[in-house]
């Protein structure tokens, strides 16, 4: 049972969204960009997973945490299916995976 | 307790320094080898607060299926595999915008009161139970995103239009 303060995590978590909120801005390529997010949303369920940590044992707080994280688990997991679906369908339409290229809507 | 800490330290800067370099090495190839030691250690941090099946999820899943998936994005869009990536520029305003983030979050986070000093671990059969339970309907939520989405990839890459 490690008694590292909350606080450290935190910090932790919030370079790790500066991270990627940086890479998100920076990055042409599609493939880096959805890196990008998911290094954003990795931090986002650091933070859920370390609240559950220390808040799931106190009475009245329940498992919330954990179950939001297993939940995000399987939606960032859903959303980098979709955004390689569009990677692909860009690739074959555009023969590029730069996004600033993709100007239309309508793939 | 100074193992602890140890361990902590190891941990984030590894996380650090793989997320940093999985978005700044040129060769994609290298970014997905950076990118799963990124989430690797985040699996580690799990274990660390007592999170064992967050743990084996986050390996299973983003270690393991998000990884292949990103690798066989990269296979499949590149005519060379080891092509390198066209340097793109570090303006000023992404890395102000960064800081700016990670600075609020840091101050708000230092004024955050923890419940306890201690981590107390659950067993997983608590989770399970819940997730079963009084969240099942996150699960089940969670399902019917997890649908639309699997038949809109399919409608994407489907063949047959130009």
């Amino acid at each position: 049972m490690t008694d590292l303060p909350l606080a450290a995590f935190l910090g932790l978590s919030a370079v790790l969204l500066g991270i990627g909120i940086f890479g998100i801005l920076t990055r042409r390529n599609f493939i880096l960009l959805l890196i990008a997010i998911e290094v954003a949303m990795n931090s986002a369920i650091l933070n859920f997973v370390v609240f559950g940590a220390y808040w799931g044992a106190v009475p009245g707080y329940g498992l919330e945490g954990p179950a939001v994280a297993v939940v995000l688990v399987g939606l960032a997991a859903t959303e980098v299916a979709v955004g390689l679906a569009i990677v692909l369908a860009l690739n074959r339409l555009r023969g590029s995976i730069n996004v600033a290229e993709a100007t239309a809507l309508k793939l | 307790m100074i193992l602890d800490l140890l361990a902590f330290l190891v941990l984030a800067g590894t996380a650090v320094v793989t997320a940093l370099a999985a978005l700044l090495v040129r060769e994609l190839v290298h970014t997905i080898v950076w990118v799963a030691l990124f989430f690797v250690s985040l699996a580690g941090f799990y274990f660390l607060v007592s999170a064992p099946f967050l743990g084996v999820l986050q390996l299973g899943v983003y270690a393991g299926a998000v990884t292949i998936l990103l690798l066989f994005g990269v296979m499949v869009t590149r005519k060379r595999i080891f092509a390198r990536e066209a340097a793109t520029g570090l303006g000023p305003a992404p890395i102000a915008l960064a800081l700016l983030v990670v600075v609020v979050l840091a101050t708000a986070a230092s004024t955050i009161p923890s419940a306890t000093t201690q981590v107390h671990g659950y067993s997983v059969d608590a989770l399970s139970a819940a997730l079963f339970g009084p969240y099942g309907a996150w699960l089940l939520l969670l399902g019917l995103v997890m649908l639309p989405a699997l038949a809109g990839a399919i409608y994407l890459v489907r063949e047959g239009r130009e």
